[in-house]
């Protein structure tokens, strides 16, 4: 089989503290990866952070949102012939070795692998009140859409390129996790979940969403416009 | 019978000088916002035409205030202040949800817009060594 293309997509708004790290991390990898990293309109300097290593940089001229973010990420790795999209978060969560993980899960037939934080074991750190909202929106996701899974709101998720061609993200805020499963669900993509690990650092709690975000992401998925 | 009582109330109402001002006031403010409706050239001729429909009607509203109560009674509401109070609400909702969708349309173009300049724009990493070199 030819080497397939994999790229991955940073959506990154006012990362500079640690994009280049996270960023550098991935450019180490024996893998040849193509590394797209989408600035969201950062004013931090997040895009000079990175200019300096090799990889796409595309740059929001204003801040949209990380749903809007991933998916200019995602058109731009389709117009390069990508076979393989993978998402993956700026503030140095994710670890990259399980990258691996999700592209053998997804050359087993997949049409998308997801990372699950709760899959296997019980995450380090995480905060109690967040494990309980998580857990919520897990059935909230099982009964609107219909997709048996452990983690919705992971931003660690590899498509085939076949796939991620059928799912349309509308939803520029963070309500854009919650529509890619049901895009999933509409189009009826093989899907599966990849226990992943995650770093709950200092940072990425203070970087990550409140717990008022819940409210926020119910209220964008309800008064969702029309494309 | 509506127009005697229209006449009635007219004569009524301009031997009333003090009420006459108000009266002035609201008909200007009136014509300004209907000429300010008018000339946008950009608008629909059905939306000039509702602008000018609701001018008539404010303008006789104004000059006679007793027919929006004739009219509250004739639909089973108490006074013609709560029936204008529930019409100018459901205008007023209604122009929201206008407004609304025009947001999301104006939204949904700036990300496209967006999205376009971020693809053209785009750096490679041939551009980044580029000017590591520098």
């Amino acid at each position: 089989m030819a080497q397939q293309s994999v790229w991955i997509v940073i959506p990154a708004y006012n990362e500079s503290r640690v994009i280049a790290r996270v960023v550098g991390e991935l450019v180490q990898c024996k893998a040849s990866y193509n590394i797209v990293v989408v600035d969201d309109g950062s004013t931090d300097g997040t895009n000079s952070a990175v200019r300096s290593l090799p990889v796409h940089i595309l740059t929001h001229p204003e801040n949209l949102g990380q749903g809007a973010a991933i998916a200019t990420g995602i058109e731009y790795a389709l117009l390069q012939k990508a076979d393989i999209v993978v998402t993956f978060d700026a503030d140095g969560q994710m670890r990259r070795e399980d990258i691996d993980k999700l592209l053998a899960k997804l050359s087993e037939g997949f049409d998308v692998v997801l990372g699950s934080r709760f899959l296997d074991r019980r995450p380090e750190g995480m905060p109690l009140v967040r494990k309980f909202l998580l857990r919520l929106a897990v059935v909230f996701t099982r009964i609107t859409s219909g997709l048996r899974i452990t983690d919705v709101h992971n931003g660690f998720r590899a498509f085939t390129a076949d796939a991620v061609r059928k799912i349309v993200i509308t939803q520029n805020q963070m309500a854009h996790a919650s529509e890619i499963l049901s895009e999933i669900a509409r189009n009826n993509l093989k899907y599966c979940e990849v226990p992943v690990g995650i770093r709950y650092t200092d940072y990425s709690k203070a970087k990550g969403q409140s717990i008022f975000n819940f409210f926020n992401i119910l209220y964008e998925l309800l008064t969702r416009g029309k494309k | 019978m509506i127009l005697a009582q229209l006449l009635e109330n007219f004569d009524k109402d301009v031997s009333a000088h003090t009420t006459i001002w108000i009266k002035v006031i609201l008909v200007v403010l009136l014509v300004i916002i209907l000429r300010a409706f008018l000339v946008q050239r950009q608008l629909l001729i059905a939306k000039r035409l509702s602008a000018l429909g609701m001018f008539v009607v404010l303008l006789l509203l104004v000059i006679y205030p007793d027919v929006s109560n004739s009219l509250a009674h004739a639909v089973g509401v108490g006074r013609g202040v709560d029936l204008l109070f529930y019409m100018s609400n459901l205008f007023l909702l209604l122009l929201i949800v206008g407004q609304w969708r025009r947001l999301n349309i104006l939204n949904s173009s700036i990300t496209r817009l967006s999205r376009s300049i971020a693809i053209q724009t785009a750096r490679k990493p041939a551009d980044n060594k580029q000017t590591d070199d520098k």
